[in-house]
């Protein structure tokens, strides 16, 4: 048994993130510089989606704040350089935590609500944000954003492409592995309690405002921390690329990949932006072919693309088991009497089978 | 020694009176039955307990401390567990799971552990494993740990619980129907772990039964509910023989000798 274990090709989901990000990590090697692009906004948006799974897939929090903090993070990064003339090693953590802060802030008021309600009250956060970045023009320079430097290696031989590529690399693979430490520990386990039923988890003594507030603070980090690669990889910022559309984007991101997975969000992340790119001739159809592909995952495949290499052996990804048709416990042995009253079922069964047509 | 004191309990939702001045006392390492008709105000007399429904009027004490206006969280950490009337397992969760999620008051790792999986961390998460697995072979469900908590039959789940309810080491443990749905084997089985748990870990049991037969063979003491108020509080003997419960909750003509034998 056990030899036969270590001989067999195992190939789960660590395989998978591992073969994934050697493959990125050889990028750089083998594409031009317009993939190699795609490439680091594919990674900046694995940080988003996953982010947006922990609070959305785990934590269960239907929030629509995410592309609000994406802004907050890159709007941060950007004008800390700019207006306060920190540099980019300073002024990106506290981007990132600047959208981690504001967005536990604005949301504790709403966390008393759920579903629906709670939906709207973070659009409404949403929205009340993209109008701050549209008019406060002493601060934010309003609709016409502005320039913003692009990463600065100098003294080592690195240009920013490269520069940008391998952070957002290293930030994406770092916040993956946390994020998946995460869902392997009693944090994990408390969010998806809450998700999966209020009552029982404060039964158990989870607390349901921290829990929640904790989800919100760590997705907002992970937002922020995208927000503060995306400023210096297009070396601009303006509001619009904070709208409603980019909600939907990473929203679309962990339905098509898999809602309540890690590597779910990675998947959707990757898919969705080569979507993206494919549509980008065909500006007009990108929110059409996303919206469709939403509602498509929403009522046909709800577990994502992710569902089909989960029933990989190899694969064990925590917090995410869900029943399967073969999963289904084996009937109690039943007691004798129904045993013969089985048995001469099957005997009927089988007559009725023999019997000639 | 007085575990649990519940003083002219009264809960009222809106104009509805659920509970109406509610007195009881349970002892340590008592096991109590509550019986009484469906919409009698037993679930409501639970919940209120585990402070999920607020209290109109009363007091109730838990462990000598006032638990009048505590919140659920407060008295599951004071060493309430229980379960409840339908299975609340985590559905994305497997069985194993389900039971660690238990400890969540026991364990002390924070997101930071967590993430960058420190030492300590890991050895608390080994731990809670092993704990789990000795919680699920103390209910004989350790077979299906790495199932989903969905792929259980009804009555599964049911076990699964009292075992995530248990490995938080409560001292009072309230029931909600544990036995409903249960085959004649399967309510033998559940009978023997009820005493099981009282016998060997000590822990006070107040459990909601319709199933008679259970509440007459483990229960110490049983209360008899009708209409938001209690009717009756005795030996599960002296309660059927109670010609008010036999009225109000049995019926008349009701045989209660063949029952109680």
């Amino acid at each position: 048994m056990s030899i036969g274990r270590s001989m067999r090709l195992v190939f789960g989901n660590r395989q998978f993130l591992a073969l994934l990000f050697a493959l990125l990590a050889a990028m750089p090697a083998l594409a031009n510089p317009y993939v190699l692009f795609v490439c680091t906004l594919a990674m900046l948006y694995i940080v988003l989606a996953t982010g947006l799974n922990i609070l959305v897939g785990y934590a269960g929090q239907f929030a629509l704040a995410n592309a609000a903090m994406f802004g907050i993070g890159a709007y941060g990064t950007a004008l800390l350089q700019v207006r306060l003339g920190l540099p980019y090693a300073a002024a990106a953590p506290g981007g990132a935590v600047l959208a981690m802060l504001i967005g536990t802030a604005i949301t504790l008021p709403a966390l008393r609500l759920s579903g629906i309600y709670l939906a709207l009250s973070t659009l409404a956060f949403a929205m009340f944000s993209q109008w701050v970045l549209l008019h406060w023009n002493s601060v934010t320079f309003g609709a016409g954003g502005f320039a913003v430097p692009h990463l600065d290696l100098s003294p080592l031989p690195i240009g920013p492409d490269i520069g940008i590529y391998y952070l957002s690399w290293a930030v994406s693979l770092a916040l993956v592995v946390f994020a998946w430490s995460l869902m392997r520990s009693r944090i994990g386990r408390a969010f998806v309690a809450v998700r999966d039923g209020e009552i029982a988890a404060q039964a158990l003594g989870i607390n349901l405002l921290r829990t929640k507030a904790l989800a919100f603070a760590i997705s907002g980090f992970y937002a922020g921390a995208a927000g503060a690669l995306y400023a210096p990889l297009l070396g601009y910022v303006s509001p619009e690329g904070f709208d409603l559309f980019q909600m939907i984007i990473q929203k679309s991101m962990i339905v098509v990949g898999g809602m309540g997975s890690v590597v779910g969000s990675v998947i959707g992340a990757i898919v969705m932006v080569a979507v993206l790119e494919i549509l980008r001739e065909f500006k007009s159809t990108q929110e059409i072919v996303f919206g469709g592909l939403l509602i498509a995952f929403v009522v046909w495949r709800p577990r994502g693309i992710v569902a089909a290499l989960q029933r990989m052996p190899g694969w064990d990804e925590p917090l995410s088991r869900y029943s399967r048709p073969r999963d289904i416990a084996p009937q109690p042995v039943p007691a004798v009497a129904d045993r013969t009253s089985r048995s001469e079922v099957d005997s009927a069964a089988l007559a009725a089978a023999e019997r000639p047509r | 020694m007085t575990l649990l004191s519940v003083q002219d309990l009264s809960v009222a939702f809106g104009g509805v009176r659920a509970l109406s001045d509610i007195g009881f006392a349970v002892g340590r390492g008592e096991i109590v039955g509550i019986i009484g008709p469906n919409g009698a105000g037993k679930t409501t007399l639970l919940n209120t307990i585990s402070r999920l429904v607020p209290v109109s009027r009363g007091a109730i004490h838990f462990a000598g401390v006032p638990i009048t206006h505590s919140s659920p969280t407060d008295v599951a950490s004071l060493g309430l567990g229980r379960t409840f009337q339908t299975s609340r397992l985590f559905a994305g969760m497997t069985v194993l799971e389900n039971v660690m999620t238990g400890l969540h008051l026991r364990m002390r790792s924070g997101p930071f552990a967590a993430a960058f999986r420190t030492k300590a961390m890991r050895e608390e998460e080994q731990g809670a494993a092993e704990k789990a697995w000795e919680a699920l072979r103390y209910v004989g469900m350790e077979r299906f740990a790495d199932r989903p908590a969905t792929a259980l039959s009804f009555g599964q789940q049911r076990v699964v619980e009292i075992a995530r309810a248990l490995i938080g080491e409560p001292v009072l443990v309230l029931l909600d129907e544990p036995a409903v749905g249960l085959s004649v084997n399967r309510l033998a089985e559940l009978d023997a772990l009820l005493r099981r748990i009282n016998a060997e870990r000590g822990v006070t049991l107040i459990l909601i039964e319709h199933v008679l037969r259970l509440v007459m063979d483990v229960c110490h003491r049983v209360i008899v509910l009708n209409s938001g108020m209690k009717i009756a509080e005795g030996t599960p003997d002296q309660v059927v023989a109670d010609p008010q419960v036999i009225e109000a909750y049995l019926g008349s003509g009701f045989d209660a000798e063949r029952l109680a034998s």
